[in-house]
């Protein structure tokens, strides 16, 4: 049987597409993008023609994108260029409990520098109430940080309202969208974050988007790319394969994984007793689905669907060789081991009805395994 | 004296270095048609020194090269 991929929150397979256009950029247009000469030009013109996509997709302006490495990097300078730049005396940043480890981990650093981190907790769907971002907003405020789609329950916030509270108050939302990315539009956020390898795209490139106005400090000093922000020879092939992911992504693609994935959703609570759905039942990225499988642990879960032919996960990738429960999970209020029950299930378009019928009956047989032989 | 044909798009590229201020002028030439008008203004030192000459370069027509204030106006003809 061929292998049935359902951890795309992870990473998606790179579309043949994207893989076309990066092709040149390792080759003969191998061209530094900083040079002024003709072959720097090609370069340059690979990356403009990128950056021009990417601020269309974002509802931005070209200058407003910054290429980096990744999310990571890009959520790590969105919350650690915005601290560093502010001034004495406003040492607060808000953020969402169930953010990324690549938002909570540089808001955890901080705190161990003296700043004050406020933790916005979740409704039991993973939804932030925008009340409570206004609420924990203090005068020493500098930044707001809401993720637009969560990696591992797929709850999809609600941006607006909370944009709308940050406007009024003026104070910066930064919100990571790697997730949601080219799958809805974007948020309105000031600081908005994305990666290429969630959308059919490469690894190690992303971007960051800084709206006109904001300060942040970077954290690569060199030779001046990016406008000083982000110092490093571009990425070239990456970047050319980033701004070609942007453009495969359409709303009718979405609502096909989403009526899949609610299909997929429907036979696994119904082939498995005691099935839970965790997360969002409406306003749910459309890739996404997170069921707790009680009596089973999600590590074995995943062992034993791995041997049966199905890739998935129990969480976040990078949490995954991690024995501790999901923080997501737990502040939805799920007891520890029913986070470690839990496994998730993600989509993409290439996903088809039969795999999510394999799927079901694979995992409709590990569980049963997992149950008898606990 | 002919009167000056009205651009077709605009660009400002001040504040955008080179080569980016160059590439993004390319960009933005290769979504317009032959014989069409865009103009863009550069900064002044390294960019209009660079600027109209990779657009020489790639086939397209600096009609008009002219100081407006701290920074240049360029018209440029498309290429075909
Ligand atoms: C929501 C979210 N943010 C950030 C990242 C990190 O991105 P990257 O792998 O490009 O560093 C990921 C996944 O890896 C993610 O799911």
């Amino acid at each position: 049987m061929t292998p049935i991929y359902l951890d795309n929150a992870s990473t998606t397979q790179p579309d043949p597409r994207v893989l076309a256009a990066m092709a040149p950029y390792s080759s003969e247009h191998f061209g530094n993008p900083a040079a002024t000469h003709a072959h720097g030009r090609t370069a340059a013109r690979a990356v403009e023609r990128a950056r021009g996509i990417l601020a269309d997709a974002l509802a931005a302006q070209p200058e407003e994108i910054v290429f980096c490495s990744g999310g990571t990097e890009a959520n790590n300078f969105a919350i650690l260029g915005t601290a560093w730049a502010a001034p004495a005396g406003k040492r607060h940043l808000v953020v969402s409990a169930i953010e990324h480890a690549s938002v909570l981990a540089p808001c955890a650093w901080l705190e161990t520098q003296g700043w004050q981190v406020t933790r916005l907790p979740v409704d039991s769907e993973g939804f932030v109430d925008p009340g409570d971002v206004r609420r924990a907003l203090r005068p020493e405020t500098v930044l707001v940080s809401v993720g637009q789609a969560n990696n591992e329950i797929g709850t999809l916030q609600p941006i607006a309202a909370i944009a709308a509270i940050c406007a009024e108050q003026g104070v910066p939302l930064h919100s990571d969208a790697c997730q949601s990315f080219t799958r809805m539009p974007p948020p309105p956020a000031d600081l908005i974050v994305v990666n290429a390898h969630k959308i059919h795209g490469p690894k190690g490139i992303g971007a960051l988007r800084i709206r006109t106005g904001l300060h942040l400090e970077p954290l690569l000093r060199g030779g001046g790319q990016e406008s000083g922000l982000r110092a490093g020879t571009l990425n070239t092939p990456g970047i050319a394969g980033l701004g070609s992911a942007v453009t495969l992504g359409s709303t009718e693609e979405s609502i096909a994984i989403a009526k899949l994935r609610d299909d997929l959703a429907a036979m696994v609570l119904d082939a498995i007793p005691g099935a839970r759905l965790n997360g969002p039942r409406g306003n749910r990225l459309c890739t996404n689905l997170n069921v707790c499988l009680p009596g089973c642990s999600g590590r074995a879960l995943v062992a034993a669907l791995d041997r049966l032919g199905v890739r998935a996960s129990r969480g976040s990738a990078c949490a995954s060789g991690s024995t501790r429960p999901s923080h997501v999970l737990t502040a939805l209020g799920l007891s520890p081991q029913d986070a470690d029950s839990s496994l998730r299930l993600t989509l993409s378009k290439w996903t088809t009805t039969e795999e999510i019928a394999n799927a079901t009956a694979a995992l409709q047989e590990a569980v049963r395994t997992l149950r008898s032989h606990p | 004296m002919t009167r000056q044909r009205e651009p077709d798009e605009h660009l400002d590229l001040r504040g955008v270095r080179c080569p980016a201020n160059s590439a993004r002028a390319l960009v933005r030439l290769e979504c317009m048609d032959a014989g069409q008008l865009l103009e863009i203004l550069v900064d002044d030192g390294e960019p209009i020194a660079h600027v109209p000459e990779a657009l020489d370069e790639e086939g397209h027509r600096v009609v008009v090269q002219e100081r407006a204030e701290a920074a240049w106006r360029l018209l440029v003809e498309v290429g075909g």
